[in-house]
């Protein structure tokens, strides 16, 4: 059916019939409301918006906990903390910045914003995605609130055996960290699953693979990451976890274990972490690049081999975590040179960047503000990498707060300023409101400078041999400035951020309303209304070309796909690599199942902190649910 | 703006196994636990290499004779579910019904299987790290073929309901997708555990 006369888009149709079926529609795909109803939606908006507040919730106490630690670290022989609490707060830090807020902030954005971006209804697994949400929530929060019953993990956030064994952390600190790590990790996959498939088979007919933004190539290669580099920390704390519990020999050595097997699994998942958190940052970076300089992106191709390029290689570098551990020589020399090639595609990316901004007339806005603190602060911290890449020099600053300063500019240089960006960039999309600007700078200024006034100092002192993870230092070491920097920067940071939340609460209730596409963006995500409607589409869109929005714009038309039902939750399945049209995927609507499921699954992990028995009970529990879950509802026969 | 319909979706089918993104989300499941067991076989090696005897003085590699056996009725198991889903293809609700439920019994019999061969291991998982390897991969195995199994049971009851159509029958799709894996994964975990510390030593 192809028809030629030009119809009115349904959400500006103002007869009886457009309204009336546009309400329809969007009746079909609500969520339920009220108390009970929080633990039914599906959609993937709700999902989406509930794993980025929630991630920035963590993201706020461990940034307390930051500030702790820095205050114990103002002046010499400091007893404001003991050395247990210090090393409780210094690894919940770690642990949940990573595990609780790095990597679920980017599973919430993505999950949120790939499926607008692809022209897709929902995600293909929209039970699964809740499923996945309420297991990130219980666990994080059980895992969190060991340090308030002071018996949190000390070990730090790798977690290195001997000191995590039985015999030198006993108490049930590394056994939370075990089981919930696990726990956490499962609800990483469930997502990574959902997104691969979502972006494979979910995409708006004619959005070729080569067609695909640039920010859903990200999250299709941070999906592939996590899928190959999760199930090793799994193994891994499965393994520490039976250690613990009941008395497997895995990492003992009198026993036959090796506490380095730890070391090789959790860095083989932990290398490629960091680009599981860094790749989707790229991609917020050039989605905004692209849109504050109004022009397409330049080198399409490149800098999509180069997010895939980062993701495979990224494999490859684990052992330069591991360079003191005495390997041979051979083994280092190679890893040196992987861990040296990943600037290559690095290199790639800020080539595309600059050539796309090159002459462009760029809008100056809050997001591209935090995308060039992101370049000055990736990059300096790209350069420390280049430095402890390579063997002699990683010798010397190993374990130093040379590496603290490193890591923390890669990190934050690399997936917080981005995640900023990407907030203020998505927020109206999000609450259909715009954030101030004015407080938007301000913020990202305090934050640059503070960043830089904490982390900076930090490599001066890593040089004069201040080792990482004490909880105080004696005087006559002279690193008592550089440390009260640190200090005051980490508040000049922390101000920054509470601006943005500031901001983020009044605009959410004041702010000025944004309008469907405020920033006259080209993907699809700006295609609906804001906040998106609850079918995201009442009129899924066609595509053909990169830069969709732009080219509706000049023809004042828009290709749609028609014949799909009013009354069921249904959504266009494509082929993988071209995107025709192959079926109709009928979706499931709000259910309590998975919320049902990830509470069975709960008891499960956590009775695994005590009893191996829970083994067992966790698996019966979780499948009774899931048969209720999956058993087909009457009547069935009328579909 | 003008909206010119270009595609109509209801000229597409709303049941098809090799589209749908639930087969897709099966073969990513695989792809996770296929990434697990090569983690196990991985360590698994890792640690035999440092060992100076592998298995430790004085324990013998595990007897042949069960795992073979199970080796044998895993891929009998995976024959009948194929051609249950062949029966299901044809609109035979009787040969689904029949060769799922067979699938079942033959693999709960690999089930005992696996069972007489944990009581007769020379080594137990806190002895040494090898106990511990040899352990964990069967029980993590043994796990898998009990999940399969129940995942199956709840299939043959919904297939003697008649539940299951040609147009209708992804829950059998996907369960033997995933039966294939289990039993297929079990080949490298044979090798591995039973004849790698026959040729070692």
């Amino acid at each position: 059916m192809t028809d030629a006369t030009p119809a009115l888009d349904l959400r500006e149709r103002t007869d009886d019939e457009g309204r009336e079926r546009l309400a329809r529609i969007e009746r079909t795909w609500a969520s339920p409301t009220g108390f009970l109803g929080w633990f039914m939606p599906v959609n993937h908006t709700a999902i989406g918006r509930r794993f980025i507040v929630t991630s920035f919730v963590f993201f706020l106490l461990s940034g307390v906990l930051a500030l702790a630690m820095r205050l114990q670290l103002l002046v010499p022989l400091n007893d404001l903390l003991t050395p247990d609490q210090y090393n409780q707060i210094m690894t919940v830090h770690g642990t949940a910045m990573m595990f609780l807020f790095a990597i679920p902030a980017m599973e919430g954005v993505a999950i949120y914003v790939a499926p607008l971006m692809i022209g897709a209804r929902d995600m293909a697994f929209p039970r699964l995605n809740a499923f996945g949400y309420y297991v990130y929530l219980i666990g994080g929060s059980a895992f969190f609130l060991s340090l308030f019953l002071g018996m949190a993990p000390a070990a730090g956030w790798f977690n290195y055996v001997p000191l995590s064994n039985k015999e030198f952390a006993p108490g049930y600190g590394v056994d939370i960290w075990t089981t919930m790590i696990t726990f956490i990790e499962v609800s990483a996959l469930t997502a990574a699953v959902e997104l691969i498939v979502t972006i494979f088979k979910l995409r708006a007919p004619g959005m070729s693979l080569n067609r695909l933004p640039i920010f859903v190539w990200a999250v299709l290669v941070m999906s592939f990451m996590m899928l190959f580099a999760m199930p090793s920390v799994i193994v891994a704390s499965a393994m520490l976890m039976m250690d613990r519990l009941v008395d497997t020999q895995f990492f003992v050595t009198e026993g036959g274990g090796s506490p380095l097997l730890w070391q090789h699994l959790f860095w083989f998942f932990g290398h490629p972490e960091v680009y599981i958190i860094l790749v989707p940052a790229l991609g917020i970076v050039t989605t905004i690049i692209v849109t504050f300089t109004q022009r397409p992106v330049f080198g399409y191709t490149a800098l999509v081999l180069a997010m895939v390029g980062i993701g495979m290689v990224s494999f490859g570098l684990w052992v330069h975590h591991m360079y003191t551990t005495g390997l041979p020589l051979m083994g280092r020399s190679f890893f040196m040179a992987a861990s040296s090639m990943i600037a290559i595609p690095s290199g790639v990316q800020v080539y595309c960047w600059i050539a796309t901004m090159w002459g462009a007339k760029i809008r100056f806005a809050t997001p591209m503000l935090f995308v060039l603190c992101f370049f000055a602060v990736f990059i300096a911290g790209g350069l420390t990498g280049v430095m402890v890449a390579s063997v002699p020099f990683d010798r010397q600053v190993h374990d130093s707060y040379f590496v603290v300063a490193h890591f923390h500019y890669v990190l934050v240089g690399g997936a917080v300023f981005p995640l900023m960006a990407g907030l203020y960039y998505w927020f109206p999309k999000m609450t259909g409101r715009m954030m101030s600007e004015r407080l938007g700078w301000w913020s990202a200024l305090l934050i640059f400078l503070g960043f830089n006034l904490t982390f900076f100092p930090m490599h001066q002192l890593g040089l004069e041999g201040m080792p990482r993870r004490v909880y105080t230092y004696v005087p006559e070491m002279g690193w008592q400035f550089l440390n009260q920097l640190a200090t005051a920067g980490s508040f000049v940071l922390a101000a920054g951020f509470g601006l943005t939340l500031i901001n983020a609460i009044r605009s959410v209730f004041c702010g000025e309303v944004a309008g469907d596409n405020p920033w006259n963006a080209t993907t699809l995500e700006w295609a609906t209304a804001s906040p998106p409607l609850n079918s995201n589409f009442p009129q899924p869109p066609v595509i053909d070309s990169h830069t969709p929005i732009w080219d509706w714009q000049q023809d004042d038309e828009r290709p749609v796909v028609g014949g799909l039902r009013d009354d069921r939750r249904e959504t266009l399945v494509t082929t993988l690599l071209d995107a025709r049209p192959a079926m109709v995927q009928v979706l499931p609507g709000p259910t309590p199942w998975p919320f049902v499921s990830a509470v069975a699954a709960s008891v499960g992990f956590i009775g695994l902190i005590f009893s191996p028995w829970f083994y067992v009970v966790g698996i019966l529990a979780v499948f009774a649910t899931f048969v209720l879950w999956f058993w087909p509802r009457h009547p069935y026969r009328e579909e | 703006m003008h909206v010119r319909v270009t595609v109509d979706a209801s000229e597409h089918p709303s049941y098809d196994p090799h589209h749908h993104p639930l087969w897709w989300g099966v073969l990513g499941a695989v792809a996770i636990e296929a990434a697990v067991v090569a983690t196990l076989l991985t360590s698994y090696f890792y640690l035999a290499l440092q060992s100076p005897a592998w298995p430790p003085e004085g324990v013998d590699p595990p007897d042949l004779l069960w795992p073979t056996i199970v080796l044998c009725l895993l891929p009998a198991s995976s024959w009948t579910m194929w051609w249950a889903g062949k029966g299901s293809d044809a609109g035979r609700k009787r040969q689904l019904a029949i060769g799922v439920t067979a699938s079942v019994a033959i693999a709960s019999l690999a089930l005992v299987a696996r069972s007489v061969q944990f009581t007769e291991l020379d080594i137990r998982w806190d002895d040494h790290a090898y106990g511990s390897m040899l352990w964990t991969i069967t029980g993590f195995h043994y796990t898998h073929i009990v999940s399969a199994i129940l995942g199956t049971a709840v299939v043959s009851v919904l297939a003697w309901r008649g539940y299951f159509t040609p147009e209708r029958q992804l829950g059998v799709v996907v369960d033997t997708l995933y039966w294939y894996f289990v039993a297929a994964v079990f080949l490298p975990i044979y090798l591995v555990l039973y004849w790698v510390p026959r040729v070692l030593s």
